[in-house]
């Protein structure tokens, strides 16, 4: 388990890009946290640090977008948004399950906790807790 | 054969628009005669029984649901029009941006019907169809659009009818999604739109001026860009900063919160409408039902003395009479073959 407290938005940005350096092909990153903790935002610093160009947006109403990403293992990135679910059952009916056990792609899971009987077991924990207007940020791999 | 040419003639073209990009299964005939539009009819899976047809409870999340709905809703937009596959003349599918799931049901379906009955299919970007539901009225062309809806946040430059490009979009949150998101942090419930305006309305009535102040996110960031989850969160330290909420105090956060919303809009459409000389403003997607974005929109254009269009709001909502608008615009500009179903695939990032 690793602690870290953000106090801006661009360190949680880049505390994003710093994780997905160490990323290989087939992560599956669950976060999980409130309204406005920054999930949003470390999801776009995962974005920048494999190399992708363009905006990434929040998927709230999509819930589903994925990005080619140009790695030699890494080949896609799919982020999922999980607000707008309610089971691991929506999950599976949106697509998303398959993306799971894909080697060629990193995929984020934001409100990782409301599909969580259906998430693989191998997975990259990111809580988020709003600490005034810090953010401590708990990564279990 | 010169009976059948007088025939041609004189008949209206008929599309048939289908639109599966998320949640909404829906499908629309729509009439075409002599460049006058009739929109015969709009069948949306959310307003329809379904679940008496196939059985068991149609999902809010709907991605593969689509599969079960499309036939039936294609069969209901058919049946309420009064017309019989051999009668239509394109299909136009919205094969993108959206949910990849979503959008591969309705586009393959599409696509099967194409090829089934012989009828030249064209695609149709689902942004450009949320513009398209404007294009019942004759339009000043350039124009601007302020696209606002629970995914999307874009401004589209239109020369003409089948001539566009975005310059401007959300980096973050759409608009749509940030009312939801303050509707939630305030307890008030889902779909967020209609209740933070409401609670807007109360205040602005109250007379009173907000002690509450939020930021206008990149209003001066020299582009056309916005950002709505710095609003969201400087939205939430208040909220949390003030403890518990009685309705007064939602009401005055919902006020502040929304015209911060609303002046970013605003400012950028009239700095875009000045640099690109546009004649015209129009408004698309489900945020445009909002009337304080509405008013202050037709306000500026007023003051630009620049036309103003919005269109009603079962056209602004996700719909696939828009779609067959569009298609219609798309195929006056490259005309759609027979066998173009070959060429035809989703796209869950098709950009404008």
């Amino acid at each position: 388990m690793e602690k870290i407290i953000t106090k801006t938005e661009k360190q949680t940005l880049n505390l994003g890009k710093k994780l997905a350096k160490s990323f290989n092909g087939g992560e599956v990153v669950a976060l999980i946290g409130n309204l406005g903790s920054g999930k949003t935002v470390l999801a776009k610093g995962i974005a920048e640090g494999l190399g992708i160009k363009g905006h990434v947006t929040s998927p709230t109403f999509v819930l589903l977008k994925p990005y080619v990403v140009k790695g030699d293992n890494i080949k896609k990135l799919v982020h999922i948004d999980a607000y707008r679910l309610t089971s691991g059952r929506d999950m599976e009916a949106i697509g998303a399950t398959e993306f799971f056990d894909r080697d060629d792609c990193v995929t984020i899971v934001e409100w990782a906790d409301r599909v969580k009987d259906i998430l693989p077991k191998d997975l990259i924990i990111v809580k988020f807790n709003i600490r005034g207007k810090n953010r401590e940020i708990n990564i279990r791999r | 054969m010169p009976n059948r040419v007088f025939f041609v003639k004189f008949k209206c073209m008929i599309i048939l628009g289908i639109e599966t990009s998320c949640d909404e299964t829906s499908a629309a005939i729509l009439k075409i005669d002599r460049g006058s539009f009739n929109i015969a009819s709009n069948v949306v899976s959310s307003q329809i029984d379904i679940h008496t047809v196939y059985g068991g409870v149609v999902p809010e999340i709907a991605a593969r649901e689509h599969v079960k709905n499309i036939n039936f809703v294609i069969d209901d937009a058919l049946t309420k029009a009064k017309i019989k596959p051999k009668d239509i003349d394109l299909i136009a599918i919205a094969s993108g941006p959206g949910l990849i799931t979503s959008l591969i049901a309705g586009t393959e379906a599409a696509k099967t019907l194409s090829y089934a009955w012989g009828v030249p299919i064209i695609s149709v970007n689902h942004m450009y169809g949320h513009i398209a539901g404007n294009f019942l009225e004759k339009i000043k062309f350039p124009a601007l659009c302020v696209l606002v809806s629970g995914g999307h946040s874009e401004l589209i430059l239109l020369k003409d009818y089948n001539n566009f490009k975005k310059i401007g979009q959300t980096i973050d949150d759409a608009a749509g999604e940030a009312f939801d998101k303050v509707a939630k942090m305030l307890g008030l419930g889902y779909p967020g739109g209609p209740i933070v305006s409401a609670y807007a309305e109360e205040f602005r009535k109250s007379g009173k001026t907000p002690k509450v102040s939020f930021p206008r996110p990149m209003l001066h960031s020299g582009d056309y860009n916005f950002s709505f989850s710095g609003l969201k969160t400087s939205v939430l330290y208040t909220v949390q900063k003030m403890g518990k909420l009685n309705k007064k105090k939602k009401e005055e956060v919902c006020y502040e919160f929304q015209e911060a919303v609303v002046e970013v809009l605003t400012k950028k459409a009239i700095k875009a409408a000045k640099e690109y000389n546009i004649k015209s403003i129009m408004m698309a997607g489900g945020v445009a039902a909002n009337r304080k974005l509405r008013s202050s929109l037709e306000g500026a254009a007023k003051e630009l003395g620049l036309s103003f269009y919005v269109p009603e709001f079962k056209l602004c909502t996700d719909n696939a009479a828009m779609v067959a608008i569009g298609g219609y615009y798309l195929n006056k500009k490259t005309k759609a073959k027979k066998d173009n179903w070959k060429n035809i695939v989703a796209d869950p990032n098709w950009e404008l």
